[in-house]
């Protein structure tokens, strides 16, 4: 009994199928004009002005090479690195204490 | 004295000129492939208005991609996989602004025939289209294309990018899903 439903099931929808198949949909009424008003559409959208955050965004990788570049270049110049924390701080209080020494504080 | 450039005779020369600027050449390429564009996206537009934004859309992106076209494929084929690519974001996008689609605003006058008896053509689509309405958006895709387009296994995944696995398993359960949406509730 399900699977006689089951069948008929199927059967109505290629059925549903071929008759859809059978006419293509008709588009002559939006084929007329359709290039003038995409062509409109087109120069629309050539015309639309970029708001200056539009592009913006393309600026990031000059931004990410500039970063790397002063990266490497502190790094050119500077190229003493305390390995550690604990040195980190002695070599600034050694720098504070230079200053204070220097400016008599 | 000035270089006149020959008219563009095959669609590679139109697409050449069409990414030098030449409108016209652009224009002629749209009046060669509206009919078939409009044709597949008229079975996803609900009414003439959705179709022609369908179709201005497509061919948008076609115009914003063109410099990407390197003539390996005919150019028919490159515009169908804009094409398919286009339906099935506007069937994504009607599907997130209209959570449950309603067509009520569709006149229905759809009384089946007689079991065995053949449905007229604007019935079938008017039922597919309740149907198909409660359908995933890669449902109904995959059932427009291989169903009322009659594509094989073969062209729907190179028109979607699927595999053909994917694509047939999709249109396995697509099938059953409308059938159940056709069918009522009563068969789950």
């Amino acid at each position: 009994m399900i699977n006689r439903q089951k069948d008929e099931r199927d059967d109505r929808l290629e059925r549903l199928f071929a008759a859809a198949r059978e006419t293509p949909p008709d588009v002559s009424a939006v084929e007329r004009n359709f290039e003038t008003r995409l062509a409109a559409r087109i120069r629309e959208s050539r015309e639309r002005k970029e708001p200056w955050y539009g592009w913006a965004w393309r600026l990031a990788p000059v931004f990410v090479v500039l970063t790397l570049l002063l990266g490497a270049w502190t790094l050119v110049l500077d190229p003493v690195h305390p390995a550690d924390p604990g040195t980190a701080l002695v070599s600034v209080a050694e720098q504070v204490a230079l200053v204070d020494d220097l400016t008599g504080g | 004295m000035k270089e006149v450039m020959p008219a563009p005779q095959t669609e590679k020369e139109f697409v050449r000129a069409a990414l030098n600027g030449d409108d016209e050449a652009f224009a002629e390429l749209v009046r060669s492939h509206k009919a078939a564009v409009l044709r597949t996206a008229a079975r996803f537009a609900r009414n003439d208005a959705e179709l022609d934004d369908l179709g201005q859309e497509t061919f948008m992106r076609v115009y914003q991609s063109l410099g990407s076209y390197r003539g390996e494929a005919p150019f028919g084929h490159w515009i169908s996989r804009i094409t398919i690519r286009a339906c099935y974001d506007f069937l994504r996008e009607r599907r997130r602004h209209e959570k449950d689609v309603s067509l009520d605003a569709l006149e229905y006058s759809v009384a089946d025939p007689a079991s065995g008896a053949a449905f007229s053509s604007g019935q079938a689509r008017l039922i597919l289209e309740r149907g198909m309405s409660k359908l995933k958006p890669s449902e109904r895709l995959i059932i427009t294309l291989f169903e009322l387009e009659d594509r094989s296994v073969r062209e729907v995944a190179a028109l979607t990018g699927w595999s053909e696995t994917l694509v047939k398993v999709r249109a396995f359960r697509a099938r059953k899903a409308l059938k159940r949406s056709i069918g009522g509730e009563d068969d789950k």
